[in-house]
């Protein structure tokens, strides 16, 4: 599998924007784990914020000494840094909920075709369920239940994501288990742990697995929204999505870069996660494989 | 070659060369493909996949994508090159001049108009002097004439509601609707069953002798070849290599690659018909249990209906299902047995049931002493593992993810566990029996060649050491040369182990190489049965009779 | 599939989104504390008052009663009265629709043309510089988040150069009972930004689904058949692709004016807009419980409804859903 998306990857003659998108996606993600080191100021640390510095606009000089290099926001934190912590949050809270969502989702689509009759039943009700509805929607269904914190987006997150992965593992496991290769398996009288682990998954999880970056540029952008709306994560620890709410109600008066640079840094790891992972869905499709 | 037609030929293809551009890569697809048509004749270019005899067809129409260049020679209409011609000036030749027949009968017409709109609207383009109603009434002219039954009333129908047969008629008719000079026919059979085949090509035939159109008719079939073209052009690799009349290249083929072709056509030998002897086996009915008195496996009064699925979001598009009604039949032991039948005829279903793929809601079968329920699933019944399968497309019977080498060694560790034999299968001896390189054991299926996938398909069921082997329709995704290999491959290990076999096919001619007796399916039902000899040379049943003169009669003897 | 089946398949989907809503929403009262409280002051309350008030909600009922009074109201479309505004919940929903529908239809409006326009035409000249254009520019319109994208057209149309509102509904004018921004010039001037923030997204979507579409068509057998029969390309485009490629548009058109309702949660915010979106978030923020319930269910059931209305459509549209046997 990994040995696949290498040469995959390799494989494909690409153009500049892909290029350039690759280069932006892996030093968002350098940048993120290398925060703490590089970030001028720890924004969650009130003693390094000055107070009566907020709202400074970018290229003020503050009193800590350094460049305030795109300003400060309305409560004197540096914007460098609120973008370079909130990109480590924004990160965490979206790989960790796709993953797991992938998770769950990959074993419910896959028990859901093996198993079929009521296990399908009730799995299938309740993903078609789910996907009929806009993922925005059942995200806030889920936070106004569960109410706000950490955990809770990416438990929201888990529980918008994971239907649909479920429909593409099942879908797939499905037309693979109705494949010659499992009738022939299943006239060995294979045990069926074998069936299951060494030919239906198998063969069964790549096109699922192929949907988590895309996923994941989602992920983002559904937890900057809930955040924006208020019902993500704690103002004190900004995620990007807060970071840009936070400036929203200077937006009006004018001090515009508190919301438009974390908001362009926002932008530019969305556009830059789903490029890649258009790119890296459509290498794998086995369709493009015989070309 | 000696010439007929004195006058100007109807179309004449001089030199044609043509390559295919992608980014910096080109590949040569054409050179120097000559020919000339005439006027009511019918010219047939075969070839195999790849001899770039569908770009030929294209070419004349104008229908190439901008990625083919020409490289050489002219292509004349009625002494007039149409090839340098602009685009416009090709779109109004198209239809009233030269007009097209393509093989997927399906997607040919749109599935959102009905039948009638899409012929009226061919008649309106390609003749603007026609009222509305006049168009109408020539359209209902052109359905009655490819014998479409009650034009009238199916004129509003979709083509979704029309069987594979009828829907190639209507694109007949739109073809014909411009009473064009020539037809271009890209495999317009190859998608239908073989009684269906024979009465389009029919249909052609007296086409072109009531209205003189002539027709170029591309496929891959010799036998299409030998029915209904005067003369034929030989591709192979984007070259003719051969053409003449079609009897002479049956008779006489000069080129290598010609005689090939024809020598892998499989033949159906049909004895003289003797006076008829007693009543030896052979009369239509449902159940069909006689002859042997100590069978290997017996099955008896299977069904099986398929209720159309309903009730759920995924809207429409259920595949039509065909079931079985009260089936019976008997295996000789060490024989192989065929099981003839056209598409939705229910041998596919048959077979499964048999291996304990399926279920059956009614019905037995015996092996030996053992009786199995077919209505519970075959694990439970135990009936699952007693007999193997060979399936018809070998790209998807092997686990992509696993080595060739472990797919074997699986049948050799459970597969045995169930099979007659007690003493441990010897993968080398297979391998070699097969003509299988043991360097394969470490590859995987995408990297074996089709012929290959399906010796280690044959090899994984004979290393299982079952009782009974069934082979469902083994050669048919498979290239003709190869075909044959396998058939003989299949028949010698069959009879080399003593097993039993059932052979599913479509094929008459294959089942009456491999088969000692035949059964014929017919929607679900066995409507003929009998000793192969008994089948093929006195069954008075009509559709049997109806199958066998369906094969080109050049191909049998 | 019988037509029948498609309408019974999406109404059991509505019961059980219902179900689903009442489970979700009886928890949720259960879990913040006890709702009486909700309705007696607890300062001033005596005993006798919460005794009374609890008898009053049914609190003192066996706890599977409760549910199913409770399941009762919300099929029926009784959510309780709103803590703040002490209006039946779902009336208060109902009062807020028309801004938010009309909001919506604008936006669809632009969107689904523009967006059916320019798939056409890059799907017909795919590998062209527009068409790679094009697909860039989708993918980034889809890429922005739709709230920083509202405020991003908030600093140019309105900040930057003054042309636009940066907030509310303007004048409005009375119409069936309703007040409607669209009928007046000034509300339509309001209207331009958040109808732009809500679009743009939805034209990128569309455009990207009709590109596909029109390349998928294109390359079928038939539209080859149609020209090698003689017709025009024009006559091709309008009389053969364009219908083929309309049964997925409509369907996306249709979930997408849904998600618009979902969507408008942000835009609404953002713009100030007094519609069911904006509704739903001051209501999460004032804890307004039964509001939040209605306005959920509702966004939820009317999603399910036009997702049904979709299938219709989809079997009107296609002989061989409507004509299946």
């Amino acid at each position: 599998m990994k040995a696949q998306i290498v040469s995959a990857l390799k494989r494909r003659r690409h153009g500049p924007v892909l290029t350039a998108s690759k280069l932006l996606l892996a030093s968002y993600i350098l940048v993120a784990i290398a925060a703490p080191l590089i970030a001028p100021q720890n924004p969650y640390d009130p003693l390094q914020i000055y107070g009566w510095e907020a709202s400074s606009p970018p290229g003020t000089r503050g009193s800590g000494g350094y460049l305030y290099l795109l300003g400060t926001d309305g409560l004197g934190r540096d914007i460098v840094s609120t973008i370079l912590y909130g990109l480590r949050i924004s990160l965490v809270v979206s790989i960790v909920s796709s993953a797991l969502a992938a998770l769950i989702g990959l074993t419910a689509g896959v028990s859901a075709a093996y198993f079929g009759k009521w296990v399908d039943i009730a799995i299938m009700r309740l993903v078609d369920l789910q996907l009929s509805l806009p993922t925005i929607l059942i995200a806030l269904i889920a936070i106004v239940t569960l109410g706000p914190g950490i955990d809770r987006i990416i438990l929201a997150l888990i529980i918008a994501q994971w239907a649909t992965y479920a429909r593409i593992a099942r879908g797939v496991a499905l037309s693979e288990a109705n494949k010659p290769y499992m009738d022939a398996a299943r006239l060995m009288r294979l045990p069926t742990s074998r069936i299951i682990f060494r030919h239906l998954l198998p063969n069964s999880i790549a096109p699922a697995v192929t949907l988590i970056p895309i996923e994941v540029g989602h992920a983002v952008a559904l937890e900057a929204t809930l955040s924006f709306l208020g019902l993500g994560v704690p103002i004190d620890k900004p995620s990007l999505g807060s970071a840009v709410a936070n400036g929203f109600q200077y937006l009006l008066t004018g001090q515009y870069w508190i919301s438009l640079f974390p908001g362009l840094a926002l932008f530019g790891l969305i556009a830059s996660i789903n490029l890649v992972g258009e790119d890296v869905r459509r290498s794998l499709d086995p369709r493009n494989h015989s070309l | 070659m000696t010439v007929e037609h004195v006058t100007a030929p109807l179309l004449r293809v001089q030199n044609l060369g043509l390559r295919h551009v992608s980014g910096s890569a080109t590949t040569p697809i054409l050179s120097d493909v000559s020919f000339e048509l005439g006027r009511g004749e019918i010219l047939g270019i075969i070839g195999e996949s790849g001899a770039g005899k569908s770009t030929v067809g294209n070419a004349i129409l104008g229908l190439l994508s901008p990625e083919f260049q020409q490289t050489s020679g002219t292509i004349e209409f009625n002494g007039k090159a149409i090839d340098g011609m602009t685009a416009d000036e090709r779109q109004t030749l198209r239809g009233r001049r030269i007009s097209a027949i393509f093989q997927d009968h399906t997607a040919s017409l749109d599935p959102l108009m009905s039948v009638g709109a899409q012929v009226e609207e061919t008649c309106l383009t390609l003749d603007s002097s026609l009222s509305k109603r006049e168009a109408r009434a020539r359209a209902i002219d052109l359905l009655a004439r490819v014998g479409i039954p009650e034009p009238e009333r199916r004129y509003r129908n979709y083509p979704h509601q029309f069987s594979g047969g009828q829907r190639q008629r209507v694109v007949i008719a739109i073809a014909l609707a411009g009473s064009p000079d020539i037809i271009i026919a890209d495999e317009p059979t190859s998608a239908l069953d073989a009684t269906v085949q024979k009465q389009v090509l029919e249909l052609l035939k007296i086409l072109v002798d009531e209205t003189g159109v002539s027709i170029i008719l591309v496929t891959h079939d010799m036998g299409v070849i030998s029915e209904i073209t005067n003369r034929v052009l030989v591709m192979r690799k984007g070259q003719v290599v051969e053409a003449d009349r079609t009897a002479t290249i049956l008779d006489q083929p000069r080129h290598d690659y010609t005689k090939k072709l024809l020598a892998a056509v499989p033949r159906l030998r049909i004895p003289t018909r003797t006076v008829k002897a007693e009543d030896d086996g052979g009369q239509a009915g449902s159940s069909a249990i006689d002859g042997d008195q100590n069978p290997l496996l017996v099955a008896e009064g299977l069904s099986k209906q398929f209720a159309p699925q309903g009730f759920a979001w995924g809207i429409g598009r259920g595949k039509p299902r065909f079931g079985l009604r009260d089936v019976g039949i008997r295996l000789p032991r060490g024989s192989i047995t065929g099981i003839v039948g056209e598409s939705g005829s229910g041998k596919t279903t048959f077979g499964r049931i048999l291996a304990g793929l399926d279920t059956a809601p009614t019905g037995r079968i015996t092996i030996g002493e053992h009786a199995f329920n077919v209505s519970r699933s075959g694990r439970r019944s135990g009936l699952l593992g007693r007999v193997q399968m060979i399936f018809q497309d070998p790209s998807v019977s092997l686990n992509p993810r696993m080595t060739i080498g472990e797919t074997l060694d699986e049948s050799i560790r459970f597969g045995g566990r169930t099979g007659s034999s007690k003493e441990p299968a010897d993968l080398a001896a297979m391998m070699d029996r097969l003509g299988l390189p043991r360097s394969l054991l470490a590859r995987h299926p995408h990297q074996l060649s089709g012929g290959q996938k399906q010796r280690v398909c044959i090899a994984r069921a004979l290393l299982a050491r079952p009782e009974i082997i069934v082979a469902d329709e083994p050669t048919s995704a498979l290239d003709v040369s190869v075909q044959a290999e396998i058939v003989g491959l299949l028949k010698d290990t069959i009879a080399e182990r003593a097993m039993t076999m059932v052979f599913i096919s479509h094929d008459l001619a294959i089942v009456q190489a491999m088969c000692s007796s035949v059964f014929i399916f017919k929607d679900g039902r066995i409507e003929d049965f009998g000793p192969t000899e008994f089948i093929f040379s006195r069954s008075d049943n009509p559709y049997t009779r109806a199958l066998i003169n369906a094969r080109p009669q050049r191909f049998t003897c | 599939m019988p037509l029948i089946s498609v309408v019974l398949g999406r109404l059991s989907q509505a019961f059980l989104l219902l179900i689903a809503m009442s489970l979700i929403g009886f928890i949720g009262v259960h879990s913040v504390g006890n709702p009486v409280f909700n309705v007696v002051n607890i300062e001033t309350a005596t005993p006798e008052d919460i005794h009374a008030a609890t008898i009053a909600l049914g609190l003192d009922q066996p706890i599977w009663r409760q549910y199913l009074a409770f399941i009762g109201n919300v099929v029926s479309g009784n959510f309780g009265t709103s803590y703040i505004y002490h209006l039946p919940a779902f009336e208060l929903v109902m009062s807020k629709l028309p801004a938010t529908l009309e909001l919506a239809s604008i936006a669809m409006l632009i969107a689904a043309p523009l967006g059916t326009g320019l798939g056409l035409l890059a799907g017909r000249r795919s590998g062209t510089l527009f068409d790679r254009t094009m697909v860039k520019a989708s993918v980034s319109a889809l890429s922005i988040p739709s709230f920083w994208l509202a405020m991003m057209l908030i600093l140019v149309g309105a900040i930057l150069t003054g042309w636009f509102p940066s907030g509310g509904r303007g004048l409005t004018a009375s119409f069936l009972g309703q007040e409607w921004s669209f009928l007046t010039g000034n509300g339509l001037w309001h209207m331009v930004l958040p109808a732009l923030a809500l679009a743009i997204p939805n034209i990128a979507l569309i455009a990207r689904l009709s590109r596909s579409g029109t390349i998928e068509v294109e390359n079928l057998d038939f539209t080859r058949f149609c020209r090698a029969k003689g017709l025009s390309s024009r006559r091709i485009l309008l009389r053969h692709t364009l219908p083929n490629i309309s049964v997925p548009i409509v369907t996306i058109i249709g979930l997408q004016f849904g998600g618009m309702l979902a969507f408008a949660v942000v835009v609404e915010t953002i713009f100030s807009w007094p519609g069911v979106g904006k509704l739903l978030i001051d209501s999460i923020q004032l804890l307004d419980r039964p509001v939040v319930m209605a306005t959920l269910t509702f966004i939820a059931v009317a999603f399910v409804a036009l997702n049904a209305l979709v299938d219709l459509f989809y079997a009107v549209l296609d002989p061989r859903v409507r004509l299946s046997s």
